[in-house]
This record gives structure tokens, C-alpha cells and sequence, in this order.
């Protein structure tokens, strides 16, 4: 059952407030965020919808929809939110919160999202930069999609587009501990 | 002789190694020499923001700290996404000391960070730094006849309140630079969309159905090519074009420019130099159009330079 605000706080509303700066209260539903979102279709509830959806404290519903996963962060939706509202920090609010708390969207194509970005920062931590040619490789291998883009790969591989190595840092420790740091920050909030 | 501080982002050795090394050529004939910041890492975009809010931060924070350990007052960042990551950072520790006291001291063996050197992107350099006047000053082989679609992307203009460059919906920037070198801009509707980005390989559906609405728009709007100042814009455009082609069932044949490479272009630096060969789509056809005289190229002109006076009022 749905319940509106009184019976108490809306800790959920205040949370994403806080992670975000911005006052999701302030959303007025006018979905012109919904025209502008070239995602919006992909989502399970686009965006005009989780702002109602943090209104009403929802928690649960918004961390599990998709939405905060094919947000792309380009930022056309708060460029033209008539209540300037900070629409892309809002959902990253909620997708931080969602992975903070172990909320896990199982849908196959959120895993494979996620999964690209857990590889890209394997990457950064091992080498301090980005190795496309192994990112690729490895999200490959791990969505079980071996063949993926490998039409592209001649081409690309030959006219050197892809390189096969990276020059990784030379101080690559300052990135494994700031990687370190960062986790246990991370685990303090 | 210039000096500024350059962060060329991990693409610039791989993906987009064209976008690098034209714009060495043309800072060398505009005078300024770049600094690469020392052992320089991975800005951390696109995916560290998505993930955790610490590493979005800690990552750009990193480069910020070593940039301040020369002298240069700018630094300039050529992949338009690391441009965005580092400003963000910037603009938001800031704002916050709270925060960029705690963000250093995931770095703090680097040194300590101050905010003291701005950063812009290339597009932003040339534009406000070079300016257009010296720009066409160097200009030995115009680009006459050459239709170009200037296609800026998401992150090189918003959100505003980060970049504070140009306009979020119709920037013209890109286009102007453009007609200093002597091509035409095609009055281009898609320039802001975004074309997919970090969706590349994850979510490659997505990709092929928005970068194929920019493709179809470009191509509506007259262009032989399209010019861009992102490597992410660059390979979703260039290298999934021939699969966008397939699944549409048109066929565009639309090279995507750099500006740079324009630039390098039109100061006379001789082909071979441009590394055109990188591209997916071949470059030859539509350059095959410059010297040719359009008669409609002077009413596209008027166009643009009328929705930069509009946006001058605005």
C-alpha cells in the first residue's frame, strides 16, 4: 500500500536530497524531462516518473527500476527542467544509494551495464589507464557474448584504431591506494 | 609563444590518436606549446560516476593536484568527456572545501589541492583563446565548398552551470571555426543529442538508434561530413556508421571530422600528416567537394551567423 507522507518522514525523499543537492520536491510533473530523455523509452519508469516516485517515497520500486541505469548523464533534461532541477544528480543519487545498499536489478541488460563499468575500473586500478582492447575482451567473456563487435575488430585492429597494449603509470601504487581510501570512505558514510 | 597544460585522456593513444596529433599540428602553426601533466591517470569517465561517488571525484582530483605543479595558469583537455569529469570536480570542490578536503585525501600523497588552474576544452581554447580572427589568419588552403554538420554532443556545452560555454541547446562555437576556415555549417539540428557515449559497448542497441537519428539529421541538413571534438562522438558516429547503414537500410557515407583535423587541414599541413587512413568511413569523397563553388553555400551561411545573433540577444 501506498502512503503519502504522513505517516512521518520521508527518510527516502531525504536521502536522495542530500546525495543529489537538489529538492526533488520542487518537480512540478510537467514530463518535459520525459520529451527530452532520448533513453526515456528503455525505461522501466521514465524520469518524470521516479521524481514522483522519490515524492512518494518509493524506495524500494525506484532502486530496482532500470531507469538510473540507462540514464546517461547528458545532462538535455535538466538543461530544459523548467524547475531547474538537477534531474542526472537525482538519478545518480538513487543508483548510488541502490548500490550501497544492495538493491540488484537483475534484468540482463542492467547486469551487462553494470558490468561494463565494473570492468572499466578494474582497468583504471591495474593500469591507471584505460585498456580498451582488454575491456573489450573482458566484457566479452564475462556477458558470455564472445562474438560481440568482433566483426569491427580487422578493421579497427589495422588501421590501429584499437592499440594492443596501454603504457600503464609509472607510479600505478598512487592509484591502487587512492582506490584503497576510497573504499573505506566509502564504507564509513 | 603560449604555454598550456595538456591532458590528453586515454583515447588519445588509442581511439582517437587522429584528434592528439592534429592538434599538436595546429597549436604548433598557432604557437603554443602543451605541457602533458606528469604520469597523468585515467580521468575515470564514464564509468566511476556511475558507480561510486568517491572514485568520480578522486580520479579527476588526482590530475588536478599534479596540473598545479606547473606553471600554466589553463590546462586544456581534449576527450570531451574527461573535460566534463575534471570540470565537475573543479566546480564542485569549489563549492564545497568540506568535500575537496575529503576527496584530497584519497591523494594526498600527489599534493594538496587548490583550484588554482582552470580548465577548458579544446573547442573552448580555440574559441575563446585563439580566437576566430587568428584562426583564419592561418588559414593557407580554405575549405570552400566543404558542407560540414558540427556536431558538438552532451558534454562539451552542458550541464551550463559546469561548462559556462556556449549555448546547452544550439551552440556555434564549432560552426564558426568552421566558416574561419572557409567551409559552410549547415544549419544542423541534432548538435546537442546525445549519440549513445558510454552505451558503445554495453548497450550497443541504443547507440545504433541514436547516433543513427544524428546521422539522418546530418545528412538532411546538406552536409558532405560531420565534425566533431569528441572521441566517444567520433567512434559511435565513424566506426558503428556501417552497422547503423545495415540496420536502417540507408546509406550515408558520412566521414566524421575532428575539428582539429579541418584546422590542420586548412593551415596546409599536407594529407598524409591527418591520419584520414584511422577512419572507418572514407574522408575522400566529401573532401572531393572543397573548391567546388555551392550557390546555396551563401544561404546556409546567413543561417547560422542569424542564430548567433538571435542567441546574442537571448
Amino acid at each position: 500500500m501506498i502512503t503519502l507522507g504522513t505517516q512521518g518522514k520521508n527518510t527516502f525523499l531525504e536521502a536522495v536530497n542530500e546525495k543529489s543537492g537538489a529538492n526533488v520536491l520542487e518537480c512540478y510533473q510537467c514530463g518535459k524531462c520525459v520529451g527530452t530523455c532520448p533513453v526515456s523509452q528503455y525505461m522501466d519508469f521514465p524520469p518524470r516518473e521516479i521524481m514522483q516516485m522519490i515524492k512518494l517515497g518509493l524506495k524500494n520500486e525506484s532502486y530496482m527500476a532500470n531507469s538510473h541505469w540507462f540514464c546517461l548523464t547528458c545532462s538535455a533534461c535538466s538543461g530544459r527542467c523548467p524547475r531547474e532541477i538537477d534531474i542526472p544528480a537525482v538519478m545518480e543519487a538513487v543508483r548510488h544509494l541502490a548500490i550501497e545498499e544492495n538493491y540488484l536489478n537483475t534484468s540482463t541488460k542492467v547486469k551487462e551495464i553494470r558490468k561494463f563499468h565494473e570492468i572499466f575500473l578494474s582497468m583504471i586500478k591495474r593500469y591507471g589507464r584505460n585498456y580498451e582492447l582488454r575491456m573489450m575482451a573482458e566484457f566479452n567473456i564475462r556477458t558470455r557474448n564472445l562474438f560481440k563487435d568482433m566483426h569491427l575488430a580487422p578493421k579497427a585492429l589495422l588501421k590501429g584504431k584499437i592499440p594492443l597494449g596501454v603504457k600503464p603509470l609509472k607510479s600505478a601504487k598512487a592509484i591502487r591506494r587512492m582506490y584503497a581510501i576510497a573504499e573505506k570512505l566509502e564504507k564509513k558514510k | 609563444m603560449k604555454k598550456l597544460t595538456y591532458f590528453p585522456g586515454c583515447s588519445a593513444h588509442g581511439t582517437s590518436e587522429e584528434f592528439d596529433s592534429t592538434l599538436k599540428l595546429v597549436l604548433k602553426t598557432l604557437d603554443v606549446v602543451l605541457e602533458d601533466i606528469p604520469d597523468w591517470n585515467c580521468c575515470g569517465a564514464t564509468s566511476a560516476h556511475v558507480m561510486t561517488e568517491n572514485l568520480a571525484y578522486a580520479l579527476p582530483m588526482r590530475n588536478l593536484v599534479l596540473a598545479e605543479k606547473l606553471e600554466n595558469t589553463t590546462m586544456g583537455i581534449a576527450c570531451a568527456s574527461c573535460y566534463q569529469r575534471m570540470k565537475v570536480t573543479k566546480v564542485h570542490m569549489d563549492e564545497n572545501p568540506e568535500l575537496a578536503k575529503r576527496i584530497n585525501s584519497t591523494v594526498v600523497e600527489d599534493g594538496t589541492y587548490h583550484g588554482s588552474v582552470e580548465i577548458k576544452s579544446m573547442l573552448q581554447y580555440a574559441y575563446e583563446d585563439i580566437g576566430l580572427e587568428t584562426i583564419k589568419s592561418k588559414v593557407t588552403k580554405p575549405l570552400t565548398g566543404l558542407k560540414v554538420a558540427c556536431y558538438y554532443g552532451c558534454l562539451l556545452t552542458r550541464p551550463k552551470n559546469i561548462t559556462h560555454f556556449d549555448s546547452p541547446e544550439y551552440p556555434v562555437s564549432m560552426d564558426q571555426i568552421c566558416e574561419a576556415l572557409g567551409a559552410t555549417a549547415t544549419d544542423f539540428d541534432f548538435k546537442t543529442e546525445c549519440c549513445g557515449a558510454s552505451f558503445s559497448i554495453s548497450n550497443t542497441e541504443v547507440v545504433e538508434s541514436l547516433s543513427g537519428k544524428i546521422l539522418e539529421m546530418a545528412k538532411e541538413s546538406g552536409a558532405h561530413a560531420i565534425v566533431v571534438a569528441c572521441p566517444l562522438c567520433q567512434s559511435n558516429l565513424d566506426m558503428r556508421q556501417p552497422d547503423i547503414e545495415k540496420l536502417q537500410g540507408v546509406k550515408y557515407g558520412i566521414p566524421v571530422f575532428y575539428f582539429t583535423q579541418l584546422m590542420a587541414l586548412a593551415f596546409g599541413y599536407p594529407i598524409d600528416q591527418l591520419k584520414f587512413p584511422k577512419h572507418i568511413i572514407p574522408v575522400e569523397g566529401a573532401l572531393a567537394n572543397i573548391g567546388k563553388v555551392d550557390p546555396s553555400a551563401e544561404k546556409t551561411k546567413k543561417t547560422t551567423k542569424a542564430v548567433k545573433a538571435e542567441s546574442e540577444v537571448q
